[in-house]
């Protein structure tokens, strides 16, 4: 899912990284706000990171047989709110173009658009208008990480659609072409990673309820499901 | 993870970081500014036996650290040379192949470029470039414990998967699911308790703000840095050099 080094052309890369700045500089502003008013902050989103990377390196068994990795774009944005999430993808996403090869610097942009900017709004706006409309606990986390999954898999398709446009159909036909490979490898993985995320919160909930009140994922509920 | 031990363990590891991020921001470059994919592809060669035969990276780690994102670009290549046509459906497209070529030949460029940094660099000499560059404090801070955390939940991963899969935790795709379900929420707990951890121990010794750290000085870093401009500078010329 991520777009590797010097895969887009110049002008793409350069749009990307400035389509993705605000969010950064508003990100780094916020998570900055939020220090002032609890320092020890620092050390959990720091280790946050920590932990998203880890995540992103654990092997997650899909449905059609194949495997790949979780993303963790929804549960991070359930757990740390989407905001946070911005500057803590974009450590993340350096940290495997630089540690493991995994991305690019010149891709570094259009990646932090999809899997740190796209993904986790679109998981924390579905899991809260699921709340609102009163679905349970269970489906609205399904749903989102789910679902967020696949707005990041739309978005990188969007890119590659829109760098690489089909010589016979242009965008539209390319966008169908690269969807299309997407939704035979991505559909069954963002299932796989939608129940993943249903069981880690279920495992949180049932034991370490008490931890975890105030966090996005609670809000509003007590800690109820 | 292979790219930290050739960084740790390569001839350039006393190299000043910021010579040799000048010298691959110059293959970054000069992958885009190439004017043939034959032009981009002596360009990836170029850096690649510069970072194994200068740098001293074992040619093996190497390719087994390039074949993944290798592996991805062979891949969307193919995908690059199918169309959608409105009439016929999915057909070859062969009038793609300039196009396709000119991509796999700046992608490989720019991916030798970046192994060229990563394998010769190691992380910790990267953020202390990034904080003389004035990267955002926030973010360094980030980088900083993010680095040195996911050695700690790298090994609480290896143990535990150990644990579960002598417990038969991978016996099916169910059994594989529910392990992994439970690994993943058992490191989100941790999240909180590393933190607390690291918050009282960094209160024990008055640290309320950034964290910072000595920086490593490296003895020849202007001489360094002319070199890698002029070794850049060739690499912008090769890349424009059309025959």
């Amino acid at each position: 899912m991520h777009i590797m080094e010097g895969f887009l052309p110049v002008d793409h890369a350069i749009g990307w990284s400035l389509a993705s700045a605000p969010f950064l500089a508003w990100g780094v502003h916020s998570v900055r706000r939020q220090l002032q008013a609890q320092p020890e902050q620092r050390m959990l989103l720091g280790v946050a990171a920590a932990f998203a990377f880890v995540l992103s390196a654990l092997k997650l068994p899909s449905v059609t047989g194949s495997c790949s990795h979780p993303t963790g774009v929804g549960l991070g944005a359930l757990l740390f709110g989407p905001l946070a999430m911005v500057p803590v993808g974009f450590v993340v996403l350096l940290f495997q173009a630089l540690l493991l090869a995994h991305g690019g610097l010149t891709t570094l942009g259009a990646n932090v658009f999809s899997m740190a900017i796209v993904g986790p709004f679109v998981a924390f706006g579905l899991f809260r208008l699921g709340r609102r409309f009163g679905l349970s606990l269970a489906v609205c986390v399904f749903a989102a990480a789910c679902l967020g999954d696949l707005a990041t898999y739309l978005t990188t398709a969007i890119q590659l659609a829109w760098a690489f446009p089909d010589p016979a159909g242009g965008f539209a036909a390319s966008l169908l072409k690269f969807g299309g490979i997407f939704a035979i490898t991505q559909i069954p993985l963002a299932i796989s990673e939608g129940l993943l995320t249903v069981l880690v919160v279920n495992t949180l909930t049932r034991f370490n309820a008490q931890e975890l009140q105030g966090l996005p994922l609670f809000a509003g509920n007590g800690g109820k499901a | 993870m292979l790219i930290e031990q050739a960084a740790y363990a390569n001839r350039w590891r006393g190299v000043s970081p910021a010579a040799k991020a000048a010298f691959a921001l110059a293959g970054l470059l000069a992958a885009f500014a190439a004017v043939s994919p034959g032009a981009a592809l002596r360009l990836a060669l170029c850096s690649a036996v510069l970072t194994c035969v200068g740098a001293g990276v074992p040619a093996g780690l190497y390719l087994r650290v390039a074949a993944p994102a290798v592996g991805f670009l062979g891949l969307s290549c193919v995908g690059l040379l199918v169309a959608v046509d409105p009439d016929s459906g999915w057909r070859w497209a062969p009038e793609a192949w300039p196009q396709v070529a000119a991509l796999a030949g700046r992608s490989l460029a720019a991916l030798a470029a970046l192994l060229g940094l990563v394998l010769t660099t190691p992380l910790s000499d990267l953020i202390a470039l990034l904080r003389r560059l004035r990267c955002p404090a926030v973010l360094l801070d980030l980088m900083v414990l993010c680095y040195r955390m996911l050695f700690v939940f790298s090994q609480a991963v290896h143990e535990v998967r150990t644990a579960q899969q002598a417990r038969l935790g991978d016996a099916t795709l169910r059994h594989s699911l529910r392990s992994l379900g439970q690994l993943t929420a058992n490191l989100a707990l941790q999240v909180w308790q590393r933190a607390l951890a690291l918050h009282l121990a960094a209160l024990a010794r008055n640290g309320d703000g950034s964290l910072r750290f000595l920086t490593p000085q490296f003895a020849h870093a202007g001489r360094d840095t002319a070199l890698a401009v002029l070794a850049g500078g060739g690499l912008l010329v090769l890349a424009r050099w059309a025959s």
